[in-house]
């Protein structure tokens, strides 16, 4: 048996931890005076027992007996101080108290450098990420974060790495010391940074090896020999991850690169700080990655953009310039032209004049823009075209004479058009106005009007004097001629006559196209024209032997009574000249059948005339011409029957004249007929004239 | 019917003599000439016929101013007076015959018929 050692004595326990504490004790008396010191609290005052013990502790330092854990400054004799951490428990024995002190100057100057050192490399820090945010240049910025983070971090080697889509990579950064050899532009071998790494990059992994060589690294033998290489010792590996949607989507990420720093003098622990210093330095480079290559996209977008913007400037100048040519050709042909051009806005002002204005009536452009027309025309004349100019502006086109005295003090006749300019859904903005002289027009016209009186009486006169002379030879009671005499007398006559007729047509047509003839009309009823026009062409149809037969209608009509039996008369010696012998020529009038109409239209209801014949017919592509000038259907039939081929034109003008349409339905062989519509009278004034 | 005296009042020569010749052969009629408003005004006062013939387009005094003065004088007012013109159609027709006139007759007429044409007109018998 072993011998049993004797356990010491409480005291000696409680006497030694007294002697061997690194803690300072003190047992002090209600008065605060010290009654006794360990070893320890000697050493922290730097006193003996002798010189502590009986002396007040407040005379050191601000005492509280009171108080838990206390920390105070002493400041000793020469001048230095310590910062003194104590604590207190009351009452230890009855009016006695125990003081524990403890000397923690030097940990609070480790925590303080500590934290001045992390706090600088803090502020290395933003500087650096300062500097990659402020710069847009990818050059710039990473050259910034390897020499940076060398300095910060006091590396040997810092260097950043790019992947190549093959698995390949190479530095293309460094920063190194000048004692070390620079490893840019060295390519990595495949082997030393397999596709598993890639991988565990590509998700975040940081790898902090404090010694390659040691084996719990792990790091495989061609790495280490690599790492030999370059005399690497210890190395901290932080991916580059670029965020290709710019977004902050991580699944987007991919490994571009990786920031890696190199220890070469030894191997080294490298602090959580450092690795975060690392990790957000290399984020840092992504987001800067990511701007550079947005800048790159926007570079080219601008640049696209502004060559587009170009062409468009360009096509906008070619454009403008086109235009203002336009523009400046436009207001030379106004300026040009010899009529007066003019708008004039919905409010009645003026608001473009051509250079005619000045020249015509002395009233410059500039001087009447914006004018109202009252102001430039003057009440009297303004109240004449105050009509047209209303009517102009309720969107109808207006067109009126007007006889005025221009500024060279001649009366000339204007012819004004309003033309209202309409806008999407109906809006009237205002009318364009034309003035064109007409002076020569109606001075030709008058002309004319004389001329045609003068023809139509030198023509006539000499004409009836032959006439009557051939009717007079021809009844023989002047002397008998022989049959051949006879016949040439005959000829003579015939051909006079159709050139009387032919003088009268001419100038009926004239006439009548003129506008010249007033239609005087009044109340007809139908059967009394076709009775007329019948009773005119008696004698030609008994000598045809064609039979005129006329349908009663009690129907009346407004028309002009003369007219009408010239138009009907000449569709009925139409009519007569075409028959065959022993045919009979129809004449009839009919209401108009009920037709589905316009609403604008509903109240006018037409009386339909009719001439029909079994003569040869006319061809189809006929029907229309025969109502032109000089447009038989067969030219022979003017000599062979005695027209003058305007007849039918003759009829058209009149039956226009009345507001109606004349037309003519055929069938080759069968015969043909000749149709025209006059507006029905109104009962009232039927029931009156009756 | 054959007693008839008419006055014709034209210009024209060619006129006179085919109005003179054609009435004479168709109704046997008196036709006095005059070349002249102002001669046939007096002609009118002298022989008193029972017709005028006018021409309308005359030098010196037209139609329209023999007219009035026919119209204007005792002697002749009462003489129906018919206008011949060479105006076509039934322009100023109204107005002519507003002016007092029986009708009017439109050159270029039938002198040959134009003694009928005439008594038609004023409702004489042939």
């Amino acid at each position: 048996m072993e011998g049993v050692k004797q356990v010491p004595s409480q005291q000696f326990f409680f006497q030694a931890v007294f002697e061997r504490s690194p803690e300072a004790i003190a047992i002090i008396d209600e008065n605060h005076r010290l009654v006794e010191v360990n070893p320890a609290a000697c050493a922290l005052f730097g006193k003996t027992r002798k010189e502590l013990v009986s002396n007040k502790i407040a005379d050191w330092f601000d005492f509280s007996v009171d108080a838990e854990i206390t920390q105070i400054q002493w400041q000793k004799v020469d001048g230095s101080s310590k910062t003194i951490e104590y604590s207190v428990v009351k009452d230890l024995l009855p009016h006695y108290h125990l003081l524990v002190l403890r000397d923690i100057s030097k940990l609070q100057q480790a925590a303080a450098k500590k934290l001045e050192r992390e706090h600088q490399r803090v502020k290395l820090f933003a500087e650096v990420t300062l500097k990659i945010r402020q710069s847009l240049q990818l050059e710039e910025i990473l050259r910034t974060a390897v020499t940076e983070v060398q300095r910060i971090l006091e590396a040997d080697r810092v260097l950043i790495y790019q992947v190549f889509a093959n698995g390949t990579g190479m530095p293309i950064k460094e920063a190194v010391l000048p004692d070390y050899a620079p490893i840019m532009g060295v390519e990595f071998p495949e082997e030393v940074f397999p596709e598993d790494y890639r991988q565990l990059y590509a998700k975040g992994r940081v790898i902090a090896i404090t010694d390659v060589h040691d084996p719990a690294a792990g790091l495989a033998d061609c790495l280490i020999e690599f790492m030999d290489e370059w005399m690497v010792q210890a190395k901290l590996v932080v991916p580059i991850l670029q965020n290709l949607k710019s977004s902050l989507d991580s699944e987007d990420d991919y490994l571009w690169g990786l920031l890696i720093a190199h220890q070469c003098e030894s191997s080294r622990q490298w602090t959580k700080f450092e690795m975060e210093l690392m990790q957000q330095l290399a984020n840092q480079i992504g987001i800067a990655l990511s701007q550079a290559e947005l800048l790159e996209n926007l570079e080219g977008l601008v640049t696209e953009r502004t060559a587009k913007l170009r062409q468009e400037i360009s096509e906008r100048t070619k454009v403008e310039i086109a235009l203002r040519h336009s523009e400046e050709q436009l207001r030379l042909i106004a300026n040009g032209l010899p009529v007066l051009i003019a708008y004039v806005d919905r409010q009645q002002h003026y608001r473009f004049n051509n250079e005619a204005y000045q020249t015509w009536l002395g009233l410059s452009p500039p001087e009447i823009h914006n004018s109202h027309l009252l102001e430039v025309h003057g009440k009297a004349e303004y109240q004449q075209i105050q009509p047209y100019i209303e009517q102009a502006l309720r969107g109808e086109t207006v067109n009126y004479e007007q006889d005025i005295t221009l500024q060279d003090g001649c009366l000339h006749s204007l012819n004004v058009t309003y033309i209202p300019h309409i806008q999407e859904e109906q809006q009237i903005q205002g009318f364009f106005a034309l003035t064109s002289d007409i002076s020569d027009r109606k001075a030709i016209e008058r002309m004319k009007d004389e001329f045609i009186a003068v023809v139509s009486h030198e023509l006539r006169t000499p004409l009836t004097s032959i006439h009557s002379s051939l009717k007079i030879l021809a009844t023989g009671k002047l002397g008998n001629l022989s049959t051949k005499g006879q016949r040439m007398l005959q000829i003579a006559d015939e051909q006079t006559e159709r050139l009387v007729r032919l003088v009268n047509n001419v100038l009926d047509l004239q006439r009548i196209q003129s506008g010249k003839v007033k239609m005087n009309k009044k109340a007809c009823k139908a059967t009394d024209l076709m009775i007329e026009a019948v009773q005119t062409m008696q004698a030609m149809a008994q000598e045809q032997q064609v039979k005129l037969v006329v349908e009663p209608m009690r129907l009346s009509v407004w028309a002009d009574y003369d007219y009408i039996v010239q138009t009907l008369t000449n569709l009925i010696s139409n009519a007569i000249k075409f028959s065959p012998p022993n045919t009979t020529v129809w004449l009839s009038a009919n209401k108009e059948l009920p037709q589905r109409k316009r609403k604008k239209h509903r109240n006018i209801s037409k009386i339909i005339f009719a001439v029909k014949d079994h003569g040869q017919g006319i061809p189809g592509d006929r029907l229309e011409t025969i109502f032109e000038r000089f447009q038989q259907v067969d030219s022979s039939d003017s000599r062979k029957k005695g027209g003058t081929g305007l007849g039918l034109a003759i009829c058209r003008q009149i039956i226009e004249g009345h507001g109606g349409k004349i037309w003519a339905e055929s069938c080759l062989g069968a015969g043909s007929t000749f149709y025209f519509t006059l507006p029905e009278l109104i009962k009232s004034e039927e029931n009156r004239d009756e | 019917m054959n007693d008839k005296q008419i006055l014709l009042i034209d210009d024209e020569e060619t006129i006179q003599e085919v109005v003179q010749v054609g009435i004479e052969i168709e109704a046997g009629w008196q036709v006095a000439i005059a070349s002249s408003g102002s001669e046939g005004i007096d002609l009118a006062q002298i022989h008193q016929p029972d017709a005028i013939l006018l021409d309308v387009m005359m030098p010196d005094m037209d139609g329209i101013s023999t007219l009035s003065r026919l119209k204007a004088n005792v002697k002749t007012a009462s003489i129906p007076v018919i206008f011949l013109t060479a105006k076509t159609q039934s322009t100023g027709k109204d107005q002519l015959k507003s002016l007092g006139v029986v009708d009017i007759i439109t050159k270029p007429f039938n002198s040959v018929t134009l003694a009928s044409q005439i008594a038609k007109i004023l409702g004489w018998k042939m």
